[in-house]
């Protein structure tokens, strides 16, 4: 829920209760001091009823007056006066009206008596309703217009705010472009606008060094790994090799190469997040795929496996190298993982690329396979393949996916066409 | 051929001589810029192995000298840098190669002999060994005058081991040479073995002798004896 909302839904609640509250206790009050107002009447109607009385008359009041006063004669007078609302009909307008009456009794020209004074409070339920609409409308209205002010307001206030908010989301850490302020102001926008600014720096300078770091670190491992090579290669030519030093020769061979690779995988990363390849241009897919099957072709049959490609003829604008290493790691991940004698599927059509493969493994945790360094034990790889291959995709707005099914590992890159 | 190794790290300079003085060649070696400038100014060269960071200046200036002077030496650029700007700088700037570290001293040989072939006026467009001849224009092989075809590939790898005839080439250091080092591929040696069967087979059919030793395993030497 929107703040704005949120705020306005309360405000509303409690002032709709509010009102409510004040409107029924001042009706309530209203009420009250008319029925005080009309008894009073009734009492003065009843003194008059007693001075008509020593004079030895019967009081009957005007018609115009909306009172009535009935006698009624009793056996005992028994002194006690009473006040309630009842319903009396009108004999002026000829209707029934809400009417308040008093009834007592004395003696009246020395008989007893039971007075009934009867009162209509037609009149004064009218004023209560005219000064309840009086207030009420104004009221209304001024509620109405407070709402609406406030929703105005806050959304004028709040304006930069969702800027902000733009802003933030589309700071992103990979790009060039740094955080973009926005123009507050209310002070604590502002500050929040400073923090944010400030924040976004740091981050990106941060995120900058460790790129850097990670750059150089594998630039300076490249150089002692150059003379470790050229030793190894030295030492090869050596006449005095045994079997044994063979091997040992072989298995360095193996480390360094890893270790190189490791590197160069590395120093690729950083290559691609700070996007140095840009060689923007109109790559035919197809062939594209076509020379790295050729590519790859020795090992594909040195391990008897089948490639079934439905290729169609896709030629889309992108950078070379990283469409070049994309294929490649894709290429190599379905060798790799693959088994003697098993199945590569290679599909490509205008919206993707799929490169599905059969493999030992059961289906993979798509949430992990893209991780650096994400390696099931049997890899020997430097398991950084797949992260380059995210990597590729997230710089070209690719959408990279993973799925396990029919025995198949797929992997899918979705273009996005604009 | 006389080759001058501009490079800073001792280690790596004394292998390069080692492995290219194994192979005939005469060396001389400079770990600053002074040093190298010093030697070029009396001396010249078939080739130069230049290192682009030296303690005591740009390797990229050592290009600019040398084109200064019309000097006519074949350039590599031995860098531990693999960016493509710096790639293009270095060649424009008159290098002929330019070779990543950590690289193979048997894939430093192969570049060294091209770039010197390419650079001679005379051109040797071919190379002979034995019965063996290879034609770099066509990218043919004839043996005793017979045409063997081998794949691209196959082409590539018998040249590689015939530039470092005699030497042992490890199974990694053929793989690079094939496959370049964007391959995540790093482990995978062994189908190497199934090239050279072929271009063993291919060659003995037509009559050549069996060059090719296996060496523990390990690698391969392509050897008279």
């Amino acid at each position: 829920m929107k703040l704005f909302t949120r705020y306005n839904r309360i405000l509303m609640i409690i002032s709709l209760f509010g009102l409510l509250l004040i409107g029924i206790l001042f009706y309530r009050m209203l009420i009250y001091y008319l029925d005080q107002q009309i008894d009073h009447d009734l009492v003065e109607e009843v003194m008059e009823v007693k001075e008509y009385s020593a004079e030895g008359n019967f009081y009957q009041p005007h018609e115009f007056e909306d009172l009535i006063v009935q006698y009624k004669k009793i056996q005992k007078v028994n002194p006690s006066s009473s006040y309630a609302d009842t319903v009396f009909y009108n004999p002026v307008k000829h209707r029934k009206e809400t009417a308040r009456y008093l009834k007592t009794e004395f003696n009246l020209v020395g008989q007893p008596y039971q007075i009934l004074v009867i009162a209509s409070k037609f009149e004064r339920q009218e004023q209560i309703r005219d000064i309840c609409l009086i207030i009420l409308i104004p009221v209304t209205l001024l509620f109405a217009l407070v709402l609406l002010i406030n929703r105005v307001l806050l959304r004028k206030i709040w304006s930069p705010f969702e800027q902000l908010l733009k802003n933030i989301t589309a700071f992103n850490i990979n790009h060039e472009r740094p955080y973009e302020p926005v123009e507050m102001p209310v002070a604590e926008f502002r500050q929040l606008n400073k923090v944010l600014v400030e924040l976004s720096g740091k981050v990106k300078s941060d995120y900058n060094e460790i790129k850097l770091f990670t750059e150089n670190a594998s630039h300076e491992m490249m150089t002692p790994l150059a003379v470790i090579n050229s030793k190894l290669d030295n030492m090869l030519q050596s006449h005095v090799l045994n079997k044994e030093d063979g091997e040992t020769l072989m298995e360095l061979y193996k480390a360094t190469s890893r270790l190189t690779k490791l590197n160069q995988s590395l120093l690729l990363l950083v290559k691609i997040d700070n996007n140095l390849l840009q060689d923007e241009e109109r790559v035919n897919l197809k062939s594209l795929i076509e020379e790295k099957q050729i590519y790859f072709q020795e090992l594909i049959t040195e391990r008897n496996i089948t490639v079934e490609t439905v290729l169609a003829d896709v030629t889309i604008s992108a950078s070379r190298s990283l469409l070049e290493i994309l294929i490649n790691n894709l290429f190599s991940n379905v060798i790799r993982h693959n088994y003697d004698g098993g199945k590569i599927k290679i599909i490509l059509d205008e919206e993707k690329i799929v490169f599905a493969n059969t493999g030992h493994n059961k289906a993979l945790d798509p949430g992990k396979i893209f991780d650096r360094f994400y390696k099931d034990n049997v890899s020997e790889g430097t398991g950084l393949g797949l992260a380059i291959l995210k990597q590729i995709c997230n710089r070209q707005h690719y959408q990279l996916d993973y799925s396990y099914h029919q025995d198949l590992h797929t992997f899918t890159v979705k273009f996005n066409h604009q | 051929m006389k080759i001058l190794i501009i490079e800073d790290e001792l280690g790596l300079q004394r292998s390069i001589a080692q492995y290219l003085l194994s192979q005939g060649n005469l060396c001389s070696q400079a770990s600053t810029y002074t040093e190298a400038l010093e030697r070029l100014a009396v001396y010249e060269y078939d080739c130069i192995l230049l290192d682009l960071t030296l303690p005591d200046g740009e390797g990229l200036q050592i290009l600019n000298y040398l084109q200064k002077m019309n000097r006519t030496e074949g350039v590599i650029i031995i860098s531990a840098k693999n960016s493509i700007h710096q790639k293009i700088e270095g060649l424009s700037l008159g290098a002929d190669d330019y070779l990543v570290k950590p690289f193979h001293l048997s894939e430093l040989n192969a570049r060294i002999l091209a770039v010197v072939r390419r650079k001679s006026a005379h051109g040797e467009r071919h190379i002979e060994f034995n019965e063996i001849r290879i034609d770099l224009d066509a990218k043919e092989v004839h043996v005793n005058g017979k045409a063997v075809y081998l794949t691209k590939k196959e082409f590539d790898l018998l040249l590689y081991f015939v530039s470092n005839k005699g030497k042992v080439i490890s199974k990694s250091a053929a793989v690079e040479h094939i496959w370049g080092d964007d391959s995540d591929m790093a482990d995978s040696f062994d189908f190497i073995y199934t090239h050279i069967k072929n271009i063993r087979k291919k060659l003995t059919d037509v009559g050549s002798k069996d060059y090719f030793q296996s060496v523990y395993g390990i690698g391969y030497k392509f050897t008279e004896a």
